[in-house]
């Protein structure tokens, strides 16, 4: 894990983020991952998890155009960076480890 | 989506929102609560709102809330600063520190010392836990002539009554005095001190029973209960784990076998009452014809309510009970109070609480607010003083953007920095000095961490130290103009250096009021020690005639004449300088019935006034030659003025029915502690009941004594020879105020030693002050003694206006006091004068330590910088 330690709903958001590339904002952001994993995201929970990642450097944002739709508020749009990617490579790396060295009696039901 | 305007987010939250989210992240925040919002109301309008309350409310999480200190970034940097600055500081003056820190860890070491005595006087018999609905009973003996004496001995029958026909008492309980009893078993014997007490007594009181049955262990009228000391006195130390103890039996008095029902833990030093075995009061009651009887006192009684509210219902009610069963023969009015004040007002005056030990708890009190309160002003003192050397540094910090409460706040830690230290230091010496402390106030105090109690007092100690003794520069430092602060011209308002000599005056207003109180008192002590009491008790040797001397006073009379040194001896009913045994019974002649008088008898044997020196203010005392004395009375002078006699003798007289002719009037000697007047008194002749002999002693003391020792352990050898010096056994009867005058002797001289560490740090900041113009006054000529004279000056005229101060209060305080006593020591204006002048040379003798230092730099030295 090292330096790349996320959570698990951490990982989502970023891979959320990652699927929405140039529409990535808080309400997106949460309806995808409402609408994809079936689970209720509140924005409390989603804007600390953006927050803490972007303090940890996995994700930057920037400030799109202001609209009348939020009342007059801009959008911010998060994008993934390097090290985010390497982030998510990792726990993929880690997880597709962890895989590996299941022995195939593991999981095997047959006589259970 | 724009053209809904009809429903809005509730604007109430979307300002808290703003309030307390952090300023990043609002915008972007706040953006998609409002589209979520009106995503909403286009799918379903009435949970909208709702939904954003939910959300905003979610958002309430660390992440997302802003700082609410306003300075986030530099805190924890400001804190740290401060604390670096003010241990900079504190090495900076080493010796200002020290000082500082010197009469700070005096004075709170003094006062926790003296909060300590306070709280364990407060703690006396508290730990019962039936003890706020516990009453001691009290007997008030109303005299025709106006006068009430109040005793706390109760005659026996009231039990019953109250028992039977009260409904709101829970439980009465009978306990008789101390009394000592010879404990023999085998070969071992020892006198112990203990009480006859009702069954009651241990449902009452929570004294933990160690051994024996809880339910009965006083019922058997042939047990016993011994205290774990007497346990461990005859059953070795492991007595607990022997399994016989009970039912072993002690003789006692060489008389009668008592067997041993019960082991009680000795009562702990919270408790007032002390006793060493407990014995049930039946068995006194049996022994004693005299007891149950309306008219005499017998016992202390304690009742229990089943409910605080019936006190006053149940005082009223019994306030008549022995006057209904005696038929009004005297007026004795019984009084209830709270078993918990028992200890501490034990002073009656006209039959109502006057006082007791309590006034001195208040005294010392009083004492250890003022020492706290000199210490934390040395502190104010000392730091305002070098206030100067600091405006530099608290101007700087104005530029910076410090605001006046950083500042404030700055002092604060360096006050309580140096509080804490003080406080963790005298907590070290407190535990060293106790045991020394305990000797001088006799008791057995300890620190006890384990209540929890104890760190909350030192906690309490620190914050009040630490905020009295910051305040002072916290609010003056800040004050300062930016400008004069940096230039380093620092003009103090006009108002601070008057503050600051009035701390110096107040200070030594209360060093001289305690070093007043501390002479008068001590004049009071001596007067009262070496007071002519009407007669003699120096070398006069008090032996109890107990055991196999009881009645064979001739024979031991006529041994002890034997002895070289010893010419006479007496013998009477107690010790006339510490006598109490009275009856209302008196008849004498022309008497109304109105007549009530309460009169001390002591019976006496022969040479009774030879041996003790009492003048005979008329007639004559008893004579060995003359038959008919045993029926005879002599009378004290008060009597003689409460009887109406103008010429007693010849007068008749009855004394518990015994009829008799008064042929003498003694001249009033006193036979209690000066705080009493002296009381009427009758002599009786009758050696029989004489078992207290004074021996009076000429030449080597001894010598004398040994070979009383060697008469006794003939003639009496089972019981341990122990004697007692008269005038030590007067001695003894002011305890307390020796206590708290030796208290009040130390602490007055530790007030005085930190009120002159202050002094001393204030005229050294002073004359490095004014070094410049002592260094020009010795070049145009000034010789040394003209500079102490003129640095000495100021702080002299301190001294006489705390003096002028102080005087007056303490001849109110003092004139307070003494009034405790009806024979007293005239305040002297001597007393005054010399505490003052002792304060004066003390203080000056300190500020002219500094200012012969000064004066004694060569000139050239503090002129040449610049």
């Amino acid at each position: 894990m090292g330096k790349y330690s996320i959570g698990e709903f951490e990982e989502i958001v970023m891979l959320t983020i990652a699927i929405l590339y140039d529409n990535a904002y808080g309400i997106t952001i949460k309806e995808e991952i409402e609408k994809r994993m079936d689970r209720k995201v509140s924005v409390g929970a989603m804007r600390t998890a953006l927050k803490r990642l972007e303090n940890k450097g996995f994700l930057k944002s920037n400030f799109g155009e202001a609209t009348a739709v939020r009342g007059g508020k801009r959008k911010r749009y998060f994008r993934i960076t390097e090290s985010g990617k390497q982030a998510l490579d990792q726990v993929m790396e880690t997880r597709k480890q962890l895989w590996e060295a299941i022995p195939s009696i593991s999981f095997d039901f047959k006589f259970i | 989506m724009s053209d809904s305007p009809s429903i809005q987010p509730p604007r109430l939250l979307i300002r808290f929102l703003r309030w307390f989210c952090h300023p990043e992240l609002i915008e972007d925040v706040e953006g998609d609560l409002l589209e979520l919002f009106e995503e909403r109301i286009q799918r379903n309008p009435s949970k909208a709102k709702l939904l954003f309350f939910r959300d905003v409310i979610q958002l309430i999480r660390p992440g997302m809330l802003k700082n609410f200190s306003k300075h986030s970034l530099n805190n924890s940097g400001m804190i740290k600063n401060y604390f670096k600055v003010a241990f900079r500081n504190a090495m900076k003056q080493r010796s200002y520190t020290l000082l500082n820190l010197f009469g700070l860890i005096i004075g709170v070491t003094s006062s926790i010392l003296i909060l300590l005595w306070v709280d364990s006087e407060f703690q006396m018999d508290k730990s019962h836990k039936k003890g706020d609905r516990t009453y001691e009973v009290w007997r008030n003996m109303h005299q025709s002539q106006g006068e009430v004496i109040t005793t706390a001995s109760v005659p026996q029958p009231l039990e019953k009554v109250l028992e039977e026909e009260y409904p709101e008492i829970e439980s009465v309980a009978l306990l008789s005095w101390e009394m000592e009893s010879l404990f023999a078993k085998g070969e071992q014997t020892s006198l112990e001190t203990g009480c006859y007490a009702s069954p009651e007594f241990l449902d009452i009181f929570d004294f933990k029973i160690l051994k024996g049955n809880n339910e009965n262990v006083l019922d058997d009228l042939s047990g016993m209960m011994i205290s774990d000391r007497i346990a461990e006195k005859y059953f070795g130390e492991n007595w607990q784990y022997e399994n016989n103890i009970v039912g072993q039996s002690f003789r006692l008095d060489d008389q009668n076998d008592f067997k041993i029902t019960g082991v009680f833990e000795s009562p702990k030093s919270n408790s007032s009452y002390e006793f060493d075995w407990l014995i049930p009061a039946e068995r006194l009651i049996q022994r004693n014809a005299w007891i149950p009887n309306w008219g005499n006192g017998s016992f202390g009684l304690f009742i229990t309510l089943k409910d605080v509210k019936d006190e006053e219902k149940v005082a009223s009610r019994m306030e008549q009970e022995i006057n209904n069963h005696t038929n009004h023969v005297a007026d004795e009015r019984l009084i209830l109070q709270k078993f918990q004040d028992t200890y501490l007002y034990s002073d009656f005056e006209g039959g109502v609480i006057s006082g007791g030990r309590i006034d001195y708890v208040r005294i010392m009190l009083i004492v250890a607010i003022f020492i706290l309160l000199i210490a934390c002003i040395n502190f104010m003192n000392l730091v305002t003083a070098g206030s100067n050397k600091r405006s530099k540094e608290v101007g700087l910090r104005k530029v910076m953007g410090a605001r006046k409460w950083g500042i404030s706040i700055q002092f604060f830690v360096e006050s309580y920095l140096l509080t804490f230290l003080a406080v963790c230091v005298s907590i070290g010496l407190v535990f060293l000095l106790l045991p020394l402390f305990n000797e001088l106030i006799d008791k057995s105090l300890v620190l006890d961490f384990t209540q929890l109690k104890t760190p909350f007092f030192f906690l309490g100690i620190i914050l009040v130290t630490g905020f009295l003794s910051g305040i002072y520069p916290a609010i003056l430092l800040p004050a300062f103009k930016i400008i004069n602060s940096l230039k380093g011209t620092v003009k103090h308002p006009k108002g601070t250096t008057f503050f600051r000599k009035g701390l110096v005056v107040f200070q030594f207003a209360i060093s001289i009021l305690l070093i007043i109180g501390t002479a008068v008192i001590y004049q009071q002590m001596n007067f009262v020690l070496n007071k002519d009491l009407g007669l003699n008790q120096e070398n006069i040797v008090l032996m109890e005639m107990e055991g196999d001397l009881r009645g064979k006073y001739e024979v031991y009379k006529e041994e002890l004449l034997k002895i070289p040194g010893i010419d006479i001896i007496t013998a009477a009913s107690g010790n006339p300088v510490n006598y109490g045994r009275t009856t209302g019974s008196a008849i004498w002649e022309g008497k109304s019935p109105s007549d009530i008088a309460e009169i001390n008898v002591i019976n006496v044997s022969d040479d009774f006034i030879e041996t003790l020196g009492m003048k005979m203010a008329s007639g004559r005392f008893f004579s060995e030659e003359i038959k008919s004395d045993s029926s005879n009375y002599v009378i004290n002078e008060v009597a003689a003025k409460i009887m109406g006699f103008e010429d007693p003798i010849g007068k008749s007289l009855s004394i518990w029915g015994m009829k008799g002719r008064i042929i003498g009037v003694v001249k009033n000697f006193h036979m209690k502690n000066l705080h009493q007047p002296i009381a009427p008194l009758v002599v009786r002749h009758d050696p029989r009941d004489a078992n207290l002999s004074m021996i009076k002693i000429n030449g080597d003391m001894k010598a004398a004594i040994k070979s009383i020792e060697k008469v006794n352990t003939e003639l009496n050898p089972s019981y341990p020879f122990r004697f007692q010096f008269m005038d030590d056994s007067y001695a003894e009867s002011y305890k307390s105020e020796q206590i708290v005058s030796n208290l009040i002797n130390v602490f007055a001289l530790i007030s005085i030693f930190i009120s002159c560490l202050g002094l001393f740090g204030l005229s050294a900041f002073s004359a490095n002050q004014r070094s410049k113009e002592i260094g020009v006054r010795k070049v145009h000529g000034a010789g040394r003694l003209n500079i102490v004279f003129l640095l000495s000056k100021d702080f002299a005229k301190l001294i006489i206006i705390a003096f002028m101060l102080a005087s007056p209060f303490a001849w109110y305080f003092i004139q307070q006091w003494l009034e405790g006593f009806q024979f007293r020591t005239e305040m002297s204006f001597l007393n005054f004068v010399i505490a003052g002048l002792v304060t004066l040379v003390i203080g000056g003798v300190t500020v002219s330590f500094k200012s012969y230092q000064v004066a004694t730099v060569n000139p050239v030295e503090s002129l040449k910088s610049e």
